[in-house]
């Protein structure tokens, strides 16, 4: 799932501080789970805000509501005419949703409510970690389940480097070494002998360095297109 | 201010909880109490000092629970899911005390309904049946006159019940209540007697029967006869009017039923020195409730197991005693009731009053002229499914055609012969609507919870010492002071009461199932929290990243909503800071609720239940300071409390910093166990603190 | 000859081969590079000079190679995977080629959060690029040089023409695994090898070992790292901080008495635990050079370049051969 984080208070202040009517919009699937911008978490910076208003005097409206996703429409198109109502809706959904909502609000701004972090896993409630970057060529059979675009902090393909101190990374002592992992994990699937094979300079461009990434499923969009579908929910025509 | 949701309003928490209430298996209090009475609720409400609110749950029910408080069996005690930890729940006490701490707001309640029906209602008898029935009958708004033989109202409860166990003003509340809506006593007044049954009926639209087992069996044995031998009935009557009773000093009571044991300890009240009983069943088999033996021991009553009555023995016609036979066994092979006797082994037991109590019958002779029709043993004829008798508009219920059972159990039938007339007059089918009251209650408590779930001994009441009951008829029993009360009501495992997941915003998060100390919930597609787990502690539903979860018991939202109001206009020249104290309910006595002046106390049903937004929105509504004040050491009823709320008040200090506020204007305090006030001393060194804060910083 | 640099030559001639270190400094100080060229010229057969080491913002390793190229000293430029991505990198090698210099050594380069171990602000927000790891670097300078081809596949007219280099760290975590990576990058093309900085001689003969077994010493030239210890505090420092280094408790024993025999003038403390320092590092390179497979050292006396000509002369290994290009 995707993980983020709250942004500090003030942060928040400064980008929302001149509008009067807010929507704080949580969004209730990857960002809830991480605690970071669900229902719960939108009605908490929405208070936040009413009383930062209240401590710069200034008038200003502030609610809350979610949503189960703010990033497919058929879940925020319902309670639209409502966010409508608002000068500015401050989204606490992943940058996903920000963006996808901005698309679909005409002159209402929709401003980030939290950071968007990573995928990421939960290993302990609380915790979330980074284990996969999205890299769109995935080689995690080649090393033991464990991804080193997202693991290593060089993200290196033959690792490791230099910097591994008692299996951990040079950056942190709280952080695992990727590649130490990898060798120890090989080493018990027996696979071990599949390192010693230089991986190539790989082809990043499908990763975001090829530019935005789109996935087109013809055989699950084709009837859409068909009806006419299309161009009524494309981004920006609906308004 | 706008209430800062955009959402629709759900409806109000109480309707919405008692309609989820009625979608799901009730709490096993709810379920054996034969009107299903919502225990779970008053309880929960009596612990946060509602009593009001406590006594209009329990009457919404029962028209006559003031009696229920001090003489009802109780059934949903024996039924109570605490058995499997310790004791169960003093359900009758807390109730008898709800109902006396909220005896004025009742008092000022009582208003006449009017009447909108032009249709005319005739109740045959006062007791726990017709009385419910007149009281639902009048509320629907039809004209209810009330026919009953005695002086006062009642039925057994006035004429029989002895006062010691039901003082007549506790029934007199329940009376008042039901007279006050405009129902019409006629007392002194026996159909057959004073007026005929026929001319009931013409004179009314429809006419209830509910004249329940007036009449005490008689004993066809040698010598059973007057002087010196008493029935129960007659005898219990004479004393409950205070009539002159001739009792010997030796007074022997046959049965062992409650109503043999309100006959042995009346005779002791009423002076008799001696009192033995003598009953064919064992110890273990004797059909009275076993408290009420333990009582009548207490008062030195004495009682001979397993003889059975033979004969009256007579010296020149006073009573010598009772020739009694060795009893072999009360009941056959299929339970019945079917007593087999050893003939050689005969016993006699000295007395000179014999005092009959081997069950009641009813007497249905003002029914002889009408066309309402009465079997070959001497029962009405009726049909259980309407409450009708064989002449239309004449209906049925109490004891009368259910046979003896406990005062509870006539109200139910009495709503429903109530509800049964009102469909009737109305012109409908009754058959299919009348309400049955059998409800699946919540599964039995899981071993690993009854193991995790706090030991606390049942609270007692105060009896008085048996010597000084016994010279008198006073009530026995006292009630709970409100500490006591306050304790027992925290016993309380919420059953029922707990946490519900809204599936539309459920994402299956495993929040939930990860927090909850008692493995309640058990998220698959989504969360569903299991009712036989839950302890309805609350400290889920604050963790919910999707605000998915709510309580039955309580509003969750309701702190947030209602802060506003709480917290109100906050003076700006104050000198002491406006203090918010959340504070735990359970295990407080009344006295932790008096606080300093300035700080606002929210009682909470566990500290759990806090969340983060609940602390924001009391500074957003002008608090200076927000305490969060737990029970006192070791008396949380739940288990792994702490750490959250201690992270969420610690995270509340992080938000509130970030919005340049001192963090120590929120803090988490423990109240002072052994202190008489135990939250007014940590509150007040807590104001202080806050007040120095305020003057450092500013407001 | 790969590259005709000094370096290979002196390898190739069978003679043990001595690199030092120029660490570039944090502005655009050119005299700095000279006097410190000047100090290391004539005391070794080629210089590595860093590139923007532990992770801080110097004069860059082609610039500062250029000028020491000028002063007569032969570079080892380094190369990080860090800083740039393989358009730039090979740009950069195409540059430092034109300009005449012949060695490269290929790095990951220390992560930006590094910052000097926390001494200097650095730049810990930067982005890095680690388009390429150092493997996949090796190959990349080896296709160009051998094959004449850019990594993308664009013919090279006149190939840039390397002694290609890498690092490394043979008692580093996981420790079985260290053989398979120094392989890796011998199979991707590494000519010579310079290793971490080596305390533990046991440590290190007993990787050697299964390096010779692998074969990997004749295939490549292994020079031991050495890391000039300046003071018993950088020599615990180093024992607990730096990633695959383990200093014997005997070493640091002695520096630490070499502090302590000066009281409480520091000064002298500084000489003294400086001169032990040299005596060790020359112990050290004795125990490295005797070590089967090892072909020369690879002395580092960071920010100290002056203690490189007594440490080279105390050792045996001056003058340094002199050895004609063809």
């Amino acid at each position: 799932m995707i993980v983020g984080s709250q942004k500090p208070i003030d942060e928040i202040w400064e980008m929302v501080k001149d509008f009067k009517k807010i929507l704080v919009f949580g969004c209730n699937t990857c960002v809830a789970i991480c605690h970071a911008g669900g229902d719960k978490e939108a009605e908490t910076i929405a208070t936040l805000l009413r009383m930062r208003a209240s401590q710069e005097g200034v008038d200003m409206q502030v609610d809350h509501t979610s949503v189960m996703r703010h990033c497919e429409p058929e879940y925020f198109d319902p309670v639209m005419d409502d966010v409508k109502k608002y000068d500015l809706i401050l989204s606490t959904a992943c940058g996903v949703g920000v963006n996808f909502l901005s698309d679909r609000t005409g002159i209402i701004p929709v401003y980030p409510g939290i950071n968007t972090s990573f995928y990421g896993a939960v290993p302990e409630p609380g915790v979330f970690e980074e284990l996969c970057a999205g890299c769109g060529d995935c080689i995690l059979h080649m090393t033991g389940g464990i991804c080193p675009i997202a693991r290593c902090s060089k993200t290196l393909m033959n690792g490791p480097c230099g910097g591994t101190k008692e299996g951990k990374c040079e950056v942190s002592d709280e952080m695992d070494c990727a590649w130490y992992l990898i060798v120890e994990r090989m080493k018990m699937l027996g696979t071990l002998e599949k390192l010693s094979e230089v991986l190539p300079p790989r082809d990043w461009s499908t990763s975001r360095d090829g530019g935005p990434r789109r996935v087109s499923m013809e055989h699950i969009r084709a009837y859409e297109e068909k009806e006419g579908e299309k161009t009524e929910t494309a981004g920006g025509k609906k308004e | 201010m706008s209430d800062g949701s955009i959402k629709e309003k759900n409806k109000p928490h109480k309707e919405w909880a008692a309609e989820l209430k009625e979608q799901r298996p009730y709490s096993p209090c709810r379920a054996a109490c034969p009107v299903n009475t919502d225990v779970q609720a008053y309880v929960g409400l009596i612990a946060q000092g509602r009593y009001a609110e406590a006594l209009e749950v329990i009457r919404s029910v029962n028209p006559i629970a003031s009696v229920c408080s001090v003489i009802c069996h109780h059934p949903c005690e024996q039924a109570c899911r605490r058995c499997a930890v310790d004791e169960p729940l003093a359900v009758r006490h807390l109730k008898r005390f709800a109902l006396e701490k909220a005896a004025d707001y009742r008092r000022n309640k009582r208003r006449l309904v009017k009447q909108t029906r032009d249709k005319k209602i005739a109740i045959i008898g006062s007791g726990p049946s017709g009385l419910t029935a007149a009281n639902d009958l009048a509320d629907l708004g039809y004209g209810v006159t009330i026919y009953e033989r005695h002086p006062v109202l009642g039925g057994m409860l006035s004429s029989a019940i002895p006062t010691y166990r039901l003082p007549r003003e506790t029934l007199q509340e329940d009376i008042d209540d039901i007279i006050a809506k405009g129902v019409e006593a006629r007392t002194n007044c026996e159909i057959g007697r004073d007026i005929t049954m026929n001319e009931i009926i013409d004179k009314h639209d429809a006419i209830l029967i509910a004249v329940g087992l007036s009449e005490s069996r008689a004993l066809n044995i040698p010598g059973a006869d007057v002087p010196g031998v008493l029935l129960a009935i007659p005898f219990l009557e004479d004393a409950a009017f205070q009539k002159k009773i001739e009792l010997g000093s030796k007074v022997l009571v046959i049965g062992g039923g409650n109503v043999a044991i309100d006959v042995a300890r009346t005779a002791k009240r009423l002076g008799a020195g001696y009192v033995e009983m003598v009953c064919l069943e064992s110890a273990e088999e004797m059909p009275a409730w076993k408290w009420e033996v333990d009582e009548a021991v207490e008062e030195d009553i004495a009682i001979s197991h397993r003889w059975g009555p033979k004969a009256v023995r007579r010296d020149n016609g006073r009573i010598t005693g009772l020739e009694v036979v060795k009893v072999l066994s009360v009941f056959d092979s299929n339970g019945r009731f079917s007593p087999t006797f050893d003939n050689d082994t005969t016993s006699f037991i000295e007395a000179d009053t014999v005092i009959i109590t081997i069950g009641q019958m009813t007497n249905l002779s003002f029914l002889e002229d009408s066309q309402v029709q009465v079997d070959e043993r001497g029962r009405v004829v009726w049909d259980p499914e309407t409450h009708m008798s064989s002449l239309r508009g004449v209906f049925v219920s109490g004891e009368v055609v259910t046979g003896p059972g406990s005062a509870i159990q006539a109200v139910a039938s009495g709503h429903r012969s109530a509800m049964a007339m009102h469909v009737y007059l109305e012109g409908h089918e009754i058959e299919g609507v009348l309400p049955t009251y059998e409800k699946e209650p919540i599964a039995q408590l899981p071993g690993d919870v009854a193991d995790v779930i706090h030991r606390e001994p049942r609270m007692k009441v105060e009896h008085l010492p048996p010597e000084t009951r016994c010279s008198s008829f006073m009530q026995f029993e006292f009630g709970y002071d409100e500490e006591s009360a306050l304790k027992e009501a925290g016993r309380c495992r919420g059953c029922g009461g707990g946490a519900v997941v809204d599936t539309d915003k459920c994402m299956a998060c495993l929040t939930c199932q990860r927090i909850c100390p008692y493995g309640a919930p058990l998220v698959t597609s989504v969360s569903e929290i299991r009712s036989e787990y839950c302890q309805a502690c609350g400290l889920c539903a604050p963790e919910c990243p999707g605000q998915a979860i709510s309580m039955v018991s309580y509003d969750v939202g309701e702190v947030r909503s209602n802060m506003s109001s709480l917290v109100g206009s906050v003076d700006p020249k104050r000198q002491e800071p406006a203090v918010v104290a959340l504070i735990c309910s359970h295990h407080v006595g009344i006295k932790g609720f008096e606080l300093p002046d300035n700080v606002r106390s929210v009682p909470i049903h566990c500290t759990s239940r806090v969340d983060i937004i609940d602390l924001l929105k009391a500074f957003e509504c002008g608090a200076d300071g927000v305490a969060v004040v737990r029970c006192p050491a070791g008396a949380c009823k739940y288990k792994d409390i702490e750490t959250r709320v201690s992270a969420r008040v610690r995270r509340t200090k992080e938000l509130i910093h970030m919005l340049g506020m001192d963090a120590g204007r929120i803090e988490l305090l423990q109240a002072v166990s052994d202190d008489g006030n135990p939250y007014a001393v940590v509150c007040a060194d807590f104001s202080e603190k806050v007040k120095q804060i305020v003057l450092r910083t500013g407001r | 000859m790969k590259s005709g640099s000094n370096l290979e030559r002196v390898i190739l001639s069978g003679q043990p081969a001595v690199t030092a270190e120029l660490g570039p400094p944090m502005s655009a100080d050119g005299h700095e590079v000279v006097k410190k060229a000047q100090l290391l010229k004539g005391n070794c057969d080629a210089a590595n000079v860093t590139d923007c080491q532990t992770a801080v913002v110097r004069i860059s390793s082609i610039a500062a190679a250029a000028i020491a190229f000028q002063q007569g000293l032969e570079p080892v430029m380094q190369m990080t995977c860090r800083d740039r991505n393989r358009i730039a990198i090979q740009a950069d090698l195409l540059g430092a080629a034109a300009m005449g210099l012949k060695n490269c050594l290929c790095i990951a380069g220390d992560h930006q959060s590094f910052s000097a171990a926390g001494r200097l602000k650095g730049h810990p927000g930067a982005k890095n690029v680690y388009d390429v790891d150092t493997c996949q670097l090796v190959s990349i300078m080896k296709k160009m040089r051998d094959n004449g081809l850019q990594e993308g596949g664009d013919t090279l007219e006149i190939a840039p023409k390397f002694f290609i280099g890498a690092s490394w760290t043979p008692m580093g975590d996981p420790i079985d695994f260290r053989p398979v990576n120094l392989m890796k990058k011998v199979n991707a093309g590494a000519d010579f090898i310079q290793t971490q900085g080596i305390y533990d001689i046991e440590g290190f003969r007993s990787q050697m070992e299964k390096i010779r077994n692998m074969g990997l010493h004749e295939r490549t030239a292994i020079l031991g790292g050495i890391i000039v210890p300046r003071s018993g505090m950088m020599l615990k420092y180093m024992d607990s901080s730096v990633a695959g280094v383990s200093v014997p408790k005997s070493l640091i024993d002695r520096m630490m008495k070499a502090k302590a025999a000066a009281g409480d003038d520091k000064k002298k403390a500084r000489q003294l635990q400086e001169g032990e320092g040299k005596k060790i590092t020359v112990e050290l390179i004795h125990q490295v050079l005797e070590t089967p497979g090892v072909r020369g050292v690879h002395i580092q006396a960071i920010e100290w370049e002056s203690a490189i000509a007594d440490i080279v002369k105390a050792a045996g290994l001056y003058p340094r051969p002199n050895i004609p290009a063809e």
